[in-house]
């Protein structure tokens, strides 16, 4: 006879596998320090990467400002202002990436509490059926 | 009222059953109108200015995430304005992957919304897509909203500069890249209408999470006036003028838009609020509980007790 709670508690689970197994991957394969610091370090390298591609684009427009410029140390200045820029945007996005991977951890592993409880309940489940069909079993040791 | 509400419950029922078909449909129809819409605007490459190469790629977007249809559309654009300008093509790209890895590196998931937001201005609804967007996303979901935004205005730029930007002895390849970069950045109908979309986003979506009653219809308005604030500052600050008339019906279109996305998505009663309280080992809770409004179709079923059949007295009596 079909058990129907029993149904239900396997097709909670499978739909959590099924549309949530992202964030499972996610806690199975990092620590939190490690997937946060991946994801920073990803940030880091694209924000660099799309801030030489900005600073190309200036570039087109003000070379002809910077070939004016009289000296080495006035070009140094100007170059200063830019890498402040590159540093402060760099912090932000920085912030911005670690907030944005932290949350996506914690709710990870809020799913994977989720995903384990529902899994313990479901053993649970089988080891209480196993003991009813096998009760002389049980008896013998007892 | 009621009527209503079993022609909801249908059509849930029916996205229920047949969303298999349905899912792809809307996708082709959308990559179908986004696309003919680029096609319409910049159609400067004749052999991408096609509605088979339109129909194909919303065929191949239909079956794929929306990711995929906003770097096709990219890719559309970009060869669309290779066609009228070199260097406006090397600076749309570097723009393009610029917000493809500042934002889209995070996968946010709403591409969508960078894909919907130029259709939604080209068919004058564009207050509409920042409250749609604000009561169905995210406050991040302001980025591709002002994206798409400043999508359709580089559309306008180049619909209306194609003939000196293809002009080749126009200026020196350098002063070409700083009047364009000039022109594309220093926009100020387009500053003015992304800061208005990202308000509009942004306020939508944080009066629509408060704990209030009606939070979702006072968040559709506050939108409005956020909105209309905002173009009235540009107009005062920038000088950025919109017409009336149009803005008005604008904006009552997208009140009737928002108000039909609230009513499929947000039914709720408030007059059977209930608040409860309880406690566990660990926390104490305080419970609002709003129910939705759940209407059941009527099951009509005609049972015939009387069937005529053919060939019965009265029947051919009325044959004679």
């Amino acid at each position: 006879m079909l058990n129907e709670s029993k149904i239900k508690l396997m097709t909670g689970i499978s739909m959590i596998e099924k549309d949530k197994g992202k964030d499972l991957a996610i806690v199975h394969r990092y620590f939190k320090g490690d997937y946060i610091g991946r994801h920073m370090l990803c940030a880091f390298l694209g924000y660099t990467f799309c801030w030489c591609l900005g600073l190309l684009l200036v570039a087109a427009c003000k070379v002809e400002e910077w070939f004016s410029l009289l000296s080495l140390k006035e070009l140094a200045d100007y170059f200063v202002g830019y890498a402040a820029w590159y540093a402060a945007g760099l912090l932000v996005y920085l912030v911005i990436t670690f907030i944005v991977y932290f949350i996506r951890y914690r709710r990870a592993s809020l799913t994977m509490r989720r995903y384990l409880e529902r899994l313990k309940n479901l053993e649970r489940r089988y080891e209480f059926q196993g003991k009813i069909k096998e009760p002389g079993r049980e008896v013998r040791k007892s | 009222m009621i009527a209503v509400y079993v022609f909801r419950e249908k059509l849930r029922s029916f996205y229920g059953r047949y969303d298999v078909f349905i899912t792809p449909a809307v996708r082709f129809l959308l990559g179908f109108l986004a696309f003919h819409l680029i096609n319409g605007e910049l159609g400067y490459m004749t052999k991408v200015n096609n509605i088979l190469v339109e129909l194909v790629l919303a065929l191949v977007c239909s079956v794929l995430p929306y990711g995929v249809m906003a770097f096709l559309a990219a890719l559309m654009i970009l060869a669309h304005v290779s066609s009228v300008s070199l260097e406006l093509t090397a600076i749309l790209a570097v723009l393009m992957v610029m917000v493809g890895i500042l934002y889209y590196g995070f996968q946010p998931g709403d591409s969508y919304l960078l894909v919907l937001t130029p259709i939604f201005f080209h068919y004058n609804i564009p207050y509409a897509i920042p409250i749609l967007a604000g009561l169905s996303g995210s406050l991040t979901s302001a980025v591709p909203v002002c994206c798409g935004t400043a999508m359709f205005y580089i559309f306008q730029y180049v619909k209306q500069n194609a003939g000196v930007l293809s002009g080749e002895a126009s200026a020196e390849l350098i002063q070409r890249y700083a009047q364009i970069i000039r022109s594309l950045l220093m926009n100020q109908a387009m500053i003015v209408m992304m800061a208005t979309c990202g308000a509009g986003v942004v306020a939508v979506y944080l009066i629509r999470r408060l704990s209030v009653k009606y939070s979702w219809a006072i968040a559709v308005g506050a939108g409005v006036v956020v909105q209309l604030g905002m173009i009235f500052m540009g107009d005062f600050l920038f000088n950025v003028s919109v017409p009336m008339g149009p803005l008005v019906v604008s904006m009552i279109l997208s009140v009737l838009l928002s108000a039909a996305y609230y009513f499929m998505v947000f039914a709720v009663d408030y007059s059977r609020t209930e608040y409860l309280q309880f406690e566990d080992d660990d926390y104490y809770y305080y419970v609002k509980a709003v129910p939705k409004i759940s209407v059941t179709a009527p099951d009509v079923k005609v049972q015939m007790f009387n069937r005529r059949r053919k060939g019965s007295a009265r029947e051919e009596g009325y044959m004679e």
